[in-house]
């Protein structure tokens, strides 16, 4: 979305929802970074659009809840607690659908605009998350499909393997730029591409 | 000048050269060298001056432990004080400077100190500087600073990057000697996960200094074969030129990874020094040993060395460290220096053991036996010696040798005391458990055989060690001798501090007979290197001069860090941009394009006031009242905190957090909550809504949010953990709008979607879900905080620039103000309202004037402890407003609250103004204040007295709502 | 010093939040009798040398509120447990 003033413009309201802007709209430059030679270390991308749901089970429902959610790759975020991270779906789709199907199981609330999810992926990529986070990400502690809850650089993040060599990094909204310009910073020595 | 480079030998590259300088002098070296042995190479032996006496110096060790050869590394930015020219990696372009030396390292005024040494005896400056006390900090303490201190820092910011970063291993090997390699290659073969750590940055240790034999071939060369095998293994990381600092709780190792020091400059995109937390199931110190000096008569002047060191120069990097070498030993290892000088050319006149008998191969070399050095001549170079039977002999060199201390540092790091061992003269570490295993030389194992041996047992992670290689070993036999009496000149112990031989028996003599007390009476092991050369000779001469044994005496404390680590690596990257995290609200970009001036509230940017071009924030944030009042305005409110209470029990937990009743909200409603701590002060407060039968909302103040959130996990989770209820922080789903002020209604209605706003359909605290803008899911809320008609409109967060532009678009027509929080802050004074200024964890819901909302109906946080005499006094300090008599009079916030005619003191004072704001709508200062009995005294006139300012106006106690008392304008 | 945490696996202490004794109990009387028992709750804390079972909020990470067992001398940990499973199994003083 263009930065311009608009107290003396007249807003065109569309006939359809609005369209979702990113925080990281204007700050993840697409292009080639930091140390220049051979193929970039890493890789980092914006998933953006998402729709994000936390699920947290009722009280006694954790099996439950589980079972539930089965189908669509939760993602470990707590005790008897999930993120659900779908692609494509309209506004408040995902919130809905996992309300309904969960109801008297679990609560769901949407995080879609709350949360923002980096991707981070590439040969070097332990070496970047090492520089923030105190988890063992040796394969055989932290294989793909794990999550785990941590800080780095001052910020709690979610984090998500997905991948050998390729991982999904979920912080708040708010802290997003001062993350992405850290994490991306960390990534120089070895190069790196924004997509 | 002659050059002492040896024509053949040495691990260095002498097809390239590079050019650094020193003091300003150019000279050469070669890939390989260190600073020290470069400067070695060139002749020059003088290479600083000392702390107290300003004595001429050179190199004493080739390692960490150097205490004389430090000097300022670079320039500019990049300058490093204290640097140890021994640790320093020769690069192309170097340049170091001599230190604590005026005007230059040759000739140094300075030196006069020497001639006033009777003066500079232990306890000196306690002695001298004592009276009168109030000569302390303007006379004493700059002549003390002046005169001590050694490199002096750069001012100048440094350029260079910093990271820190975390490993993880299931071995952790310290140290890359014969132990440390065979315990790397015994855990690596076995496949687990390993980290070999080393301070230099070529690996092999020991191996690299001395000329050793093992598998038949040179120990350089099997040492290169295991490094080179380690390398291709994937589950061995090699880590060079990285200084295992510290040992901590959890076995967790501290390290300093000296990246780029070793060019002239890092590239942009790396760090110079890189701090890791290196996570170990199990670890092996494998630091080997620390050669001493002996106590002598002139044991500090350049050209006189530790053995060990003189043969390193030699053998690792060709550098002869004089043409007539004298080697002066207690045990074995001496010899080894005779023989390796003489094989490298060097002339070794004699061997001075002070034993009487040794079966050490001297090479050929005459020994003299029995006899000990008692003073060495010379002044900037040795210039020959004088033995205890006053024999002279010739030389420009001394190797001595007092024995070897294991290096235990490490391993007294959680506590641990070592133990004095007999048998090889030396403190030997503590037991450091079963995940910390101290092997090799470290541990006191002196001969090459035994370290191969220890190092493989301590890599050996299940099953039986392997078998070692086939080495020949050195023998090794030592016997006592820690200082020659016989000297005439000064015997440095402590070459860094400047303390020698005679200052610890007076210490003793004065009273200072623990270790530790005569450490800081002498200044004994202080200062960058912490005594590792001089702490065990201090000990046996303090020792003797109590009649005590060595383990008696014990040492002084071993605590991190193992060698100095710079500044630049504890902070990382955390300073400056990066300090910490900036968070930004989802409205953060329309507010910016309007020229919101922002203000950091905990890590949140708040747009905090909208100026007009000329305004100042006082005069922007009285027309954003103003205009809010008479018209609308719209504000940011999206950093309160925001939490999804859900579950069968939702409303039963909110009762037990909050002093008032949530379970009876009707669903579509609000309603304002007081939050108690356990000790029945106000904690929190904030609006909650009921969305749902079983989902609630709740609100935090901004300050507060995690606060709130730990809170409520531990309210569920500890205390009551029978309710059936979850809770997830949703602030930054929402971008949140507070729309306030009498043509707020005809705003919002026109990005509302087919809902005809009235007191009916949104009545005075609804909360509804609504769409705007053709779609958009929204929140809508009749709140005020300000006092008028208002709503809040939360919408989420990707829409929040776009809705908020929409918004300010809808009412245009009416004049609509964007403002920030000062313009806030002014209308809840105004109001009454409290903020963080009276729920300051001092003040009660009574104190507020809220104490009926204190339910007494059911159980909650703070409920019983709220009840006590002393939160229940009528007397209590209790909020009232405050405004000036004469309405040209400024009350500042902070200011005492006195009676008439009284004057200021502790008795006398009835509270203070903890909020004030310039009312645009009453042209005049107003305040909160918290006065004693304050609710019964309206009308009084009391003194406003600013202590601070020295300033004092007479004021009125009234009613805190300083506007609109009747309310009206919330149902306009 | 590393925390097991139950649910995150082994973390540095940096992540937690200490909050002392977990041995004090929340009376469960409003009466005003048992306002002795509620200053002891509110106010009394054990700090001794050796082993003691403390309150730790994994603030840093899962976000449990967690007991852990350790020796305050050597810093030993003997174990941690979620606070709901410390009390089932402990209890701890009224
Ligand atoms: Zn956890």
């Amino acid at each position: 979305m263009p930065k311009a003033p608009v107290r003396s413009k007249p807003v065109a309201v569309a006939e359809v929802i609005l369209p979702r802007v990113s925080p990281l709209a204007d700050v993840a430059v697409q292009g080639r970074f930091g140390a220049d030679r051979g193929a970039p270390g890493v890789t980092f991308s914006v998933r953006h659009p998402l729709s994000i749901a936390t699920v947290i089970a009722r009280a006694g429902k954790g099996k439950a809840t589980a079972q539930a959610l089965a189908e669509y790759e939760p993602r470990w975020a707590g005790p008897d607690q999930y993120f659900v991270v779908a692609q494509g779906r309209g506004e408040g789709a995902l919130y809905r659908e996992l309300k309904s199907a969960l109801d008297g199981i679990a609560s769901v609330s949407d995080q879609s605009h709350g949360r923002v999810i980096i991707r981070i992926e590439g040969p070097k990529v332990r070496n970047v998350l090492a520089k923030g986070t105190p988890v063992d990400l040796h394969a055989d502690e932290f294989p793909a499909g794990k999550s785990a809850l941590t800080q780095m650089a001052h910020v709690g993040v979610h984090m998500t393997r997905v991948g050998e060599d390729a991982f999904e990094l979920s912080v708040f909204r708010g802290f997003s730029e001062s993350f992405w310009e850290w994490i991306t910073e960390q990534a120089e020595e070895f190069g790196y591409q924004v997509r | 000048m002659t050059s002492y480079r040896l024509s053949s030998g040495g691990l260095i590259d002498r097809t390239a050269s590079l050019n650094f300088k020193f003091d300003g002098k150019s000279f050469t070296g070669h890939p390989g060298d260190t600073l020290a042995s470069a400067l070695i190479a060139n002749g020059v032996h003088l290479m600083g001056r000392s702390f107290k006496y300003h004595r001429p110096r050179g190199v004493i060790t080739a390692g960490a432990a150097e205490p004389n050869a430090l000097v300022e590394l670079r320039e500019g930015g990049r300058k490093e004080a204290n640097t140890r020219a021994t640790m320093i990696e020769l690069y192309e372009g170097l340049t170091a400077q001599s230190q604590n030396r005026w005007p230059s390292l040759d000739f140094d005024i300075g030196a006069i100190n020497s001639l006033a040494s009777s003066m500079f005896v232990a306890g000196f400056y306690y002695k001298t500087f004592m009276w009168p006390k109030s000569f302390w900090e303007k006379i004493y303490e700059p002549i003390i600073r002046k005169a001590a201190g050694l490199g002096t820092a750069s001012k100048e910011a440094d350029p260079d990057k910093y990271e820190k970063a975390y490993a993880h291993c299931d071995l952790l090997v310290i140290g890359s000697g014969p132990t440390g390699l065979m315990a790397a290659l015994t855990a690596g073969r076995s496949g687990a996960r390993v980290i070999l750590a080393d301070e230099s940055a070529r690996l092999g240790g020991s191996l690299l200094n001395e000329r050793e034999e093992i598998d038949g071939d040179s120990g350089i060369a099997w040492a290169d074969g295991v490094i080179a095998e380690l390398g291709s293994m994937p589950n061995v990381t090699l880590m060079p030129r990285t200084t295992v600092f510290g040992w901590y709780d959890g076995n967790i190792f501290g390290a300093a990874e000296r990246v780029n020091d070793h060019v002239i400059a890092p590239s942009p995109y790396e760090p110079r020094q890189r701090y890791w937390r290196i996570i170990a199931k199990k670890a092996v110190l494998a630091a080997g040993a620390e050669e001493r000096p002996v106590a002598f008569g002139g044991n500090d002047i350049p050209g006189v060395m530790l053995a060990s060191a003189m043969r390193t120069y030699a053998n690792r990097y060709a550098a002869a460290a004089g043409k007539s070498v004298v080697v002066f030993t207690n045990n074995d290892s001496g010899y080894r220096t005779a023989r390796d000088m003489k094989a490298h050319g060097v002339h070794v006149e004699a061997i001075v053991d002070s034993r009487s008998e040794s079966k050490a191969d001297a090479g050929g070399v005459p020994v003299l036996r029995g006899r000990r050095i008692a003073d060495v001549g010379g002044k900037k170079l040795a210039a020959g010696i004088e033995l205890d039977d006053h024999t002279h002999i010739g030389c420009d060199a001394v190797a001595m040798s007092g024995g070897w201390s294991p290096i235990v540092n490490l391993a007294c790091h959680r506590g641990g005391r070592p133990a004095w061992n007999d048998q090889i003269l030396g403190f030997v570490p503590p037991d450091t458990g079963k995940d910390f295993i101290v092997a090799g030389a470290a541990a006191g194992r002196m001969l090459l055989s035994e370290c191969l041996a220890d190092g493989a047992r301590a890599g050996t992670l299940k099953g039986k060690a392997p078998a070692t290689p086939k080495c020949r070993d050195e023998a090794f036999a030592i016997a006592p001798l820690w200082w020659v009496k016989e000297s005439h000149g000064k015997a440095f112990i402590d070459y860094q501090n400047d303390s020698t031989a005679k200052d610890l028996p007076l210490a003793a003599r004065e009273g200072y007979r623990d270790i530790e007390l005569a450490k800081r009476y002498t200044t004994t092991g202080m200062a960058t290197d912490q005594g590792k050369l001089g702490n065990v000779n201090a000990i046996a001469i303090l020792a003797e001069a109590t009649g005590k044994s060595m383990e008696q005496v014990g040492t002084t404390t071993f605590r991190p860090y193992y060698t100095p680590v710079s500044f630049g690596a504890f902070a990382g990257p955390f300073h400056g941009h990066h300090f910490q995290p900036v968070r930004k609200t989802p409205l953060h970009d329309w507010a910016d394009e309007l020229g919101a001036v922002f203000v950091e509230t905990g890590l949140w940017m708040r747009s905090s006031w909208f100026p007009l071009e000329g305004e100042d924030w006082l005069a922007a944030a009285s027309r954003e009242v103003v205009a809010t009042r008479e018209r609308v305005g719209i504000c940011d409110v999206s950093t309160l905190g925001k939490i999804d209470v859900q579950g069968k029990d939702a409303g039963a937990f909110l009762d037990k957090l909050y002093c008032n009743t949530f379970s009876t909200l009707a669903v579509g409603r609000a309603r304002y909550g007081l939050m108690l701590r356990e000790d029945g002060i106000v904690y929190d407060d904030g609006t909650t809504s009921r969305l749902a039968d079983d989902h609630y909302v709740m609100t935090t103040t901004t300050a507060n949010a995690a606060k709130v959130m730990a809170q409520m996990e531990f309210a569920h989770q500890a205390l009551f953990p029978e309710l059936d209820v979850t809770y997830v922080t949703v602030t930054e789903q929402w971008a949140q709008m507070a729309v306030a002020g009498p043509k707020a209604r005809a705003t919002l209605q026109k990005i509302v979607d087919g809902l005809e706003m009235n007191d009916q359909s949104v009545p005075y605290m609804a909360a509804l879900e609504v769409t705007v803008l053709n779609g958009v899911p929204a929140r809508l809320f009749r709140l005020s905080f300000s006092g008028e008609h208002a709503y809040e409109l939360a919408v989420p967060a990707d829409y929040g620039n776009m809705v908020a532009r929409a918004v300010m678009q809808a009412g245009d027509e009416f004049g609509i103000v964007p403002y920030g929080v000062e313009a806030l802050s002014i209308m809840r004074i105004e109001k009454g309202h409290v903020a963080g200024g009276e729920l300051n964890g001092t003040t009660t819901a009574a104190d507020l004037g809220l104490g009926k909302m204190m339910s007494s109906k059911k159980d909650y946080i703070g409920r019983m402890m709220a009840q006590r005499p002393g939160l229940t006094d009528p007397n209590r300090q209790c909020v009232v407003g405050i405004r000036p008599v004469d309405p040209q009079d400024r009350i500042r916030s902070g200011s005492h609250i006195l009676k008439d005619g009284d004057r200021p003191s502790m008795a006398a004072d009835q509270g203070y103004v903890c909020s004030v704001a310039w009312s645009p709508m009453l042209n005049m200062w107003i305040g909160l204040a918290l006065i004693a009995n304050g609710r019964a005294r309206h009308g009084e006139v009391v003194q406003v007295w600013d202590g601070l300012r020295g300033h004092k106006v007479m004021g009125e106690i009234c009613d805190p709502v300083h506007f609109d008392k009747e309310n009206k304008r919330l149902h306009a | 010093m590393l925390i097991p945490c139950p649910h995150c696996g082994t973390r540095p202490v940096e992540e937690f939040t200490f909050l002392g004794d977990a041995s004090v109990k929340r009376p469960a009387s409003n009466d005003p009798s048992s306002m002795e028992q509620w200053y002891d709750y509110v106010y009394l804390r054990n700090n001794p040398k050796g082993r003691f079972d403390e309150f730790v909020h994994h603030s840093g990470g899962c976000r449990a509120w967690l007991v852990i067992s350790r020796d305050t001398e050597t810093h030993e940990v003997f174990g941690c447990v979620t606070v709901r499973d410390y009390g089932k199994t402990k209890g701890g003083k009224a």
